[in-house]
Parts: C-alpha cells; structure tokens; sequence
C-alpha cells in the first residue's frame, strides 16, 4: 500500500477491521449486538436506504453521536450465506418489484441497474470509481448543455480523497480530469485488459489499470481478490467494496441501527408546520411507524423520485418537495455501448474482476467534432448469460447463436459509458400498475436526444478502433444503457431543483436526499464514488452545524 | 457426485461442443457449499409443468428447441426453467409498458404461435414441419428489426422476451458451460493464470477453433429467405 496511514483511516471509519478475520465473511455478533431504538423514540435521523449514499451518511453521522436508524427494503446480507458464485443464482441481489419502462429509447432495470438490500447497488456494481472531472461541475457555462452543480469539483475534493482510501482504490498513477494518485497499487491485468491496454498502446489511445474499489492486498481483515471474476453477482471474498463492508460495520460499532427488510411506504409530514416527522415502513406484513427529527432519502434514482411521489400530502398534493415539479425529472442513464472483438488467441476474459483498464481520453468536449461532452471506456467481462445478450443482440439464434457461444473464450469486450444529458422528460411517473403492498410502481420513461446519439456512435467507433489495433479479426457492438442517477437533482433555485448545496430539500428544511438522484449532470465516469463523497460531504455540514439549526428549527 | 449418473461425463447439448473432455462438474468439490446447491439443482430431473398449459408447454418447447438448436438429447431442459420462474413470479423487475407483464405475455405470445400455424397449415405450431416453424420464427425477429407489430404486440419486444427468458435457463447449465469452456463457479478457488492463452490446470484448450462469424453467415441468408415465403400466408403488421 502507497502512502495512506491505516490509523487515520481507522480514526474516521473502522469498518475493515470490524470484520472477522477467520475466514469467515459477517461478524454476527456486532449485528447481533446492534442498538435497538423504540419506534415511539423520536430518532435524531431515519435513512431510507442503505446503499452507496444512505450508508455513508448512516455511519458518518452515527460516528458524530447521532441517533440513527438506517431502514432497507430489502436483506441484511451475509456473503457466505446468500451469495454464490454463479450469474443465474444472483437474481436475489436486483430490485425485482415491478418497474414500467417506456419512451422512445426505453431502459431495462432490474439486473443491470439497480439493487436491493443492505449494501444497494454496490453490491453487484462493477468497482469501478473513477472521479468526476471539475469540468462536471458546470457544462451549462462551459459547453452551454446540461446544468451547472451548485457546488464545485472544490467542494468535493477533500471527501473523493476520503472515500477512497476508505473503499480503498487501487489504480495507476489518473492523468485525467484533476490529476491524482490512488492509495493502492494497480492490480495486475488478465487477457481482457491486456488486450485494452495493447489495443489503446497501437491505436494512439491513452489508458490506464484501474481504477478499482478493490485493495491491492489485504486491507484491515478483508482478504486480497482471487481474481474470480464475478464482481457482479457480489463478492463472497470481502475482497470489492460495497458499503455492507465499507461503512455499515462501523456505522453498527457508533450505534447506528439498520432495519432490513423495511420497506419505506411513506415519509411523513406535519402539514401544519411543514416538516417531516418520520416514515411509515412495512415489515412481515405489517405497517409500521418511526418517528425522527430528520429524514434522509437515498433509495436510488427510481425509488427516492417514486417514495417523494407516494408521499403526497394536503402540504403537498404533488407530492413531496415536488413544488416545482421537479420530483421525478432529468433522470439520466450513460449510453453504454460494449463492443466485442475476435481474436485467434483465448482471452477467457472470464477471468479476473471485469473492471481492470479505462481510459478518460475522450472524457472532454471535443471543439472539433459536432457534438459536446464525451465517454469513457473500460473493459467489461460478460459471464455467460450477459454474452449471450451481446451475440442474440445481433439477430443471432439456434445453431448460429450455439455457435457463437461455443467461441466465447475468442472474445474480447470493451464497454464506453456516454454522458447523455439532462432532459426535463426522461422522469419518473406513478404508474396504473400496483406492487404487491398495493403502492402504485414506478413508470420510468426515457428518451435519447441527438447529442446522446452522436456520442454513442462515436464512443463505438473509438472501441472499434482500440480492438482492431489489438489485432480482432471481427466487432460486434450491442446497444446498453448503465448507472441510473438525477431524478432529483441538486440546484441553486427550488425553481430548478429538489434540494439545495448542502443536499437538504428546498421545501421541507429537515429532509435530505443523499443518493444518487441528487446528480445534475453525469460527466462519464461511473457515479458510485461521486454518490458517496457526496453523502460524506453532506454528513460533515450536518456534524458541523445543523445539529444546532436542527434544534433551532424544531423550536419554531 | 449428486444429479449425475456414472456414465455422465462431459456432457453436452446434443453432444455438441469444442473442449473435448472439458466437465465442469469435475471441480465441484472446489465450490463452495451455497454455490453448489444452486447450480447443481439445475441438473435434478424436472418435474410437471405449473405455469404453462398443455398446448402452452407444446409450443413453448417447440419455440426453446427452434431458438437454442436443441434438435436431439441430451436437452437442457429450457421449457422447464422458463415455467419455475413463471410460476415463482420471478421476473427481471421490469416490464416494457406497451407490454403485458411478463406471464401473461408468454401466454399471449405461444397463443400467437399456435394462430400462425394455424394460418400456415391449419395445425399447433408444434405441429408444423420444421420448416415451417423456422420461418414463422424468423418472421417474429424480421418484423422487429422493421419496428413492426406481430399479433397486436410490438414484435421486438417479443424477441427480447424470449431470448431473454431461454438465455437465462439455457447459460446458466452447467452443460451449456461445458460446451463453450466456461469453468463455472469460481469459489474459492480463484484464477490463478490469468492473460492471453493462459489456462488453468482444469481448463481446456479449444479444440476446434471455428470462426462464428464467417461460418455461419450462410445458414442466416437461408432462414430469411425461407421466411419471406411466409408472408403472402400470413398478415404482415399486426
Ligand atoms: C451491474 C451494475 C454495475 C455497476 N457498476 C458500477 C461501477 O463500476 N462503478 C460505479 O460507480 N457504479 C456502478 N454501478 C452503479 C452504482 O452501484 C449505483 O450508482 C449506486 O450504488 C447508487 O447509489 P444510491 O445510493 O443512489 O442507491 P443504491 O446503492 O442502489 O441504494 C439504494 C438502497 O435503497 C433501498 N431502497 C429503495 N427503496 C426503498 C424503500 N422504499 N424503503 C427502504 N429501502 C429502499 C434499496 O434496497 C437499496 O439498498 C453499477 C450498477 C450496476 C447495477
Ligand atoms: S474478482 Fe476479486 S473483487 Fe471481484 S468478486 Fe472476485 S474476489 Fe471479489
């Protein structure tokens, strides 16, 4: 490890050393030791979700005293016990209640979106945790699309630095963006990423190994990855981060307490004085109440839009801090192209964690070309099933499908992530469709705009290029969208926006939304890491101050 | 070893594949406990059908049979998949919203099969010649790459669904992974040779080495020529 001392990492958040060290994955007795809070207490905070935002806010304000209850709809997972090694067994990791997709260019959920249970999404992420550029932070001023944050790549700084020797990254030396080095050395690469990285070296492009939330050696008492290559069905090696292991530990340790299985059906409010009061959540079929003095939303850029819309109120009667109708809109999803290439040789790119080279080459407005914004690229390693979408995606099936399959370990896949842009109708709606506790489901429309298009062509062409400089006999390219976020976005004005700088709603003072939904623009890198400093970030202004503003404001 | 007779090695669809001797199923005393229940109960005999209807099931094995090639034994048994995760309600938690949630979309669209046949030659879709049945299948994928309607559904989003569906089952077999060389589960034995023409001890070479892509162009050009004979049969959009 470069650079970062373990004791100031542990002075902040403990979580890798508060797991067992026997081999075995789950420390039972901290969850069976965690602090229990009566419903009728008015907690300081409840979290709805307890995934990249929601869990880092948990543990960051448990840490500073606070009471704090933590509810996900879904398990409190325990890697031995309910994962496994296998692509078809891990559909249990996926938000699987129903979802309606439609609009022009529709976007599949389900398993390659979003997740489901103590850990979110980032259990079955790729780790992949690239920083966002500081030109992010205002393409509205720059480029003239998109919007412009209310806070600056500044801002964030000192909390991307934090998450990631907290996660921790290991990665090569990123030229990119604001220049930077990763706490951990770059892992070694497999026959996917050496093709990336021969491929870019011939066609003149630039990439780098990494970079990875995943400890180049062992890291606290989680142990080094054996290179097995199912990053995306959960890692039962404690090896990739997601918050189950990351955050929540030392969020338990502070007596923050998680609440699995918690469905959050409503977040409440005090019509009179216009403030939250709690939620309402179902658990083994029933309906319960917890009172809090805040309330924190991180369900994910379906959820959260969704739980604000079902929360309605005579205050509010379109829903939640949706004054403005802002709830629910400028969701964004990056094009993600993956292109596959032909070689003689095996690559067996099963092997190994999928996320291994990316390059941020064509990251920036190019002045040259016709369109704004840009891509990333990096190596993807479809397991069997997510192949066989790639070959039936070109028409293929019967012997010729088979055949295709058969060939699999000839094959090479690169994946680009597009920065589609903001647009006010790509939004989440209630649906006629109900889920099965009779809350109506999400309906999730979207459509590309001709800038979105432009990129991902361009994106399939640089992919083309890299692999045909890799010495691919052949290139197929399927069609995919990754990463969900916005849906309530971060502004300076309630007319443009959900909540403000500090991720506080503009029209309740004491709810905050601490997810994903928050981004205004997406740049092209993956949004975990952005998400979590985020979440930190907005934990510190909590700590710091608004616990006196808090009080100050129940007194009113 | 559980769900496999002494005679059972290496085995493949149909018998069918390029990493002679290659058997996953060698190595499951090196998976973990919770990953072998899994993917071993896949290899346990099915049992009857609960989601899908006699005449269902018929045309939903003749469907699978036609999309996976699976033309002799041994099968991986699709239909059968397909109909646990029917019943369970197991579906990818999404649905297209021109679309019938995921159950009642199969029902519709194996009802749509059994209609076309009846229009071609008066009989059950897995009734029909070979032939036949090859083209009306490959008519569904043309009128979705023309964006068109197939039986009052958008033909595409029908594709998806059964692709989606039978890929599901189909790669997710152990005997599909020793037909194409994939090891399986990887717990907690990790790779340790990793890179270009690198192997594992318990990996195997590929023995054949056929390019796909130009070995098979021929039998694509065939099947949409055979399907355009169809259309004078049968209604063109919806
Ligand atoms: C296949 C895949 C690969 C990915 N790869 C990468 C990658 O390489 N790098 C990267 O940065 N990102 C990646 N992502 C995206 C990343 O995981 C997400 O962007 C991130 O986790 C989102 O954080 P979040 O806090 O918004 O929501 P989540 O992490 O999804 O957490 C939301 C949580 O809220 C819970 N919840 C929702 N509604 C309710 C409710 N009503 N009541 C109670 N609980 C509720 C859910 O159960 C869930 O646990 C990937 C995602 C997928 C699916
Ligand atoms: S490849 Fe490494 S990080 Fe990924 S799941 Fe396997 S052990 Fe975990």
């Amino acid at each position: 490890m470069r650079g970062t001392d373990d004791s100031a990492i542990r002075s902040r958040n403990e979580s890798a050393w508060l797991l067992p060290n026997d081999g075995s994955r789950t420390d039972h007795r901290l969850r069976a030791d965690m602090r229990r809070y009566d419903l009728d207490e008015e907690v300081d905070l409840v979290v709805v979700g307890a995934g990249a935002g929601g869990s880092v806010l948990t543990q960051r304000l448990a840490r500073a005293g606070w009471k704090v209850v933590c509810l996900d709809a879904g398990p409190f997972w325990d890697p031995d016990a309910d994962w496994v090694s296998d692509e078809r067994g891990s559909h249990t990791l996926y938000w699987t209640e129903p979802r309606q997709i439609g609009g022009a260019d529709p976007v599949p959920l389900g398993s390659n979106n979003s997740g489901r249970g103590v850990g979110g999404s980032m259990v079955h992420f790729a780790g992949y945790v690239p920083r966002f550029h500081p030109s992010d932070f205002r393409t509205r001023t720059t480029d003239g699309v998109g919007a412009d944050w209310p806070i600056d790549y500044a801002d964030l700084r000192p909390y991307y630095e934090q998450i990631e020797q907290e996660l921790p990254v290991a990665g090569q030396h990123w030229p990119w963006g604001d220049p930077h080095d990763y706490p951990h050395h770059a892992h070694p690469v497999s026959g996917n990423g050496d093709i990336f990285l021969r491929g870019a070296a011939a066609a003149g492009i630039e990439a780098r190994v990494g970079p990875v939330a995943i400890p180049n050696g062992r890291f606290g008492n989680r142990p080094h990855c054996i290179y097995r290559g199912f990053c995306l069905q959960g890692c039962k090696v404690n090896a990739k981060a997601s918050p189950l292991i990351t955050h929540v530990p030392d969020a338990l340790a502070h007596g923050a307490e998680i609440r699995s299985s918690s469905h959050v059906s409503r977040v409440l409010v005090d019509d009179t004085t216009g403030r939250a009061t709690g939620v309402t959540y179902l658990h083994g079929g029933l309906e319960y109440r917890q009172r809090a003095r805040m309330v924190a939303v991180a369900g994910y850029s379906i959820e959260t839009p969704r739980l604000l819309l079902l929360s309605a109120s005579t205050r509010f009667p379109d829903g939640l801090a949706n004054d403005f109708d802002q709830v629910g809109r400028y969701l964004m999803v990056q094009g993600a192209p993956q292109t596959a290439g032909r070689f003689e040789s095996e690559i067996r790119m099963y092997k190994g964690p999928p996320p291994e080279v990316s390059s941020e080459q064509f990251y920036e407005t190019d002045p040259t070309k016709p369109y704004k914004r840009g891509w990333s690229i990096q190596t993807v390693s479809p397991l069997p099933i997510t192949w066989s979408e790639h070959v039936t995606a070109q028409g293929h099936w019967g012997s010729v499908l088979r055949e295709y399959m058969r060939d699999y370990v000839h094959w090479s896949t690169l994946g680009a992530l597009c920065e589609f842009l903001p647009h006010a109708d790509n939004r989440v709606t209630l649906a006629d469709e109900q889920d099965r506790h009779g809350l109506p489901v999400a309906h999730f429309s979207y459509s590309k705009g001709d800038n979105d298009k432009a990129l991902m062509q361009a994106a399939q062409k640089s992919m083309e290029a890299i692999l045909h400089a890799a010495g691919a006999s052949e290139v197929m390219t399927v069609q995919r969208y990754a990463h969900l976020v916005g849906g309530a976005r971060m502004a300076a004005r309630p007319e443009d926006g959900v909540v403000d700088a500090d991720l506080r709603t503009f029209a309740v003072p004491n709810l905050y939304i601490t997810d994903g939904s928050v981004l205004p623009t997406q740049g092209s890198a993956n949004p975990a890491l952005t998400i979590m400093s985020l979440a930190a970030r907005a934990a510190d202004r909590l700590a710091a101050g608004a616990r006196s503003g808090l009080t100050e404001g129940a007194r009113r | 070893m559980p769900y496999r007779a002494p005679n059972q090695r290496a085995v493949t669809p149909q018998g069918r594949g390029r990493f002679p001797g290659f058997d996953v199923l060698e190595e499951v005393h090196r998976w973990d406990d919770v990953t072998a229940g899994v993917v071993l109960a896949r290899l346990a005999p099915t049992t009857d059908l609960s989601f899908f209807s006699l005449a269902e099931d018929g045309a939903a094995t003749a469907l699978t049979d036609l999309l996976f090639a699976q033309d002799d034994e041994p099968r991986v048994p699709v239909v059968a998949m397909i109909d646990a995760r029917l019943a369970a309600g197991e579906t990818d938690g999404w649905h297209y919203d021109d679309m019938p949630q995921d159950a009642e979309a199969w029902r519709q669209t194996l009802a749509a099969l059994d209609a076309d046949a009846q229009d071609v030659a008066g009989t059950a879709f897995a009734r029909l010649e070979h032939g036949n049945r090859a083209a009306i299948v490959q008519r569904v994928q043309d009128l979705g790459a023309d964006a068109q309607q197939w039986r009052g559904l958008p033909a595409h989003r029908v594709w998806s669904l059964w692709t989606r569906y039978g890929c599901a089952a189909f790669y997710s077999h152990p005997w599909a992974w020793n037909e194409m060389g994939f090891p399986g589960p990887a717990y907690p034995r990790g790779y340790k040779n990793l890179g270009i023409d690198s192997r594992e001890p318990f990996e195997v070479a590929d023995a054949d080495g056929t390019d796909p892509v130009t070995s098979t162009r021929t039998v694509e050009q065939f099947r949409t020529a055979r399907s355009r004979l169809l259309d004078s049969r049968l209604e063109g959009g919806s």
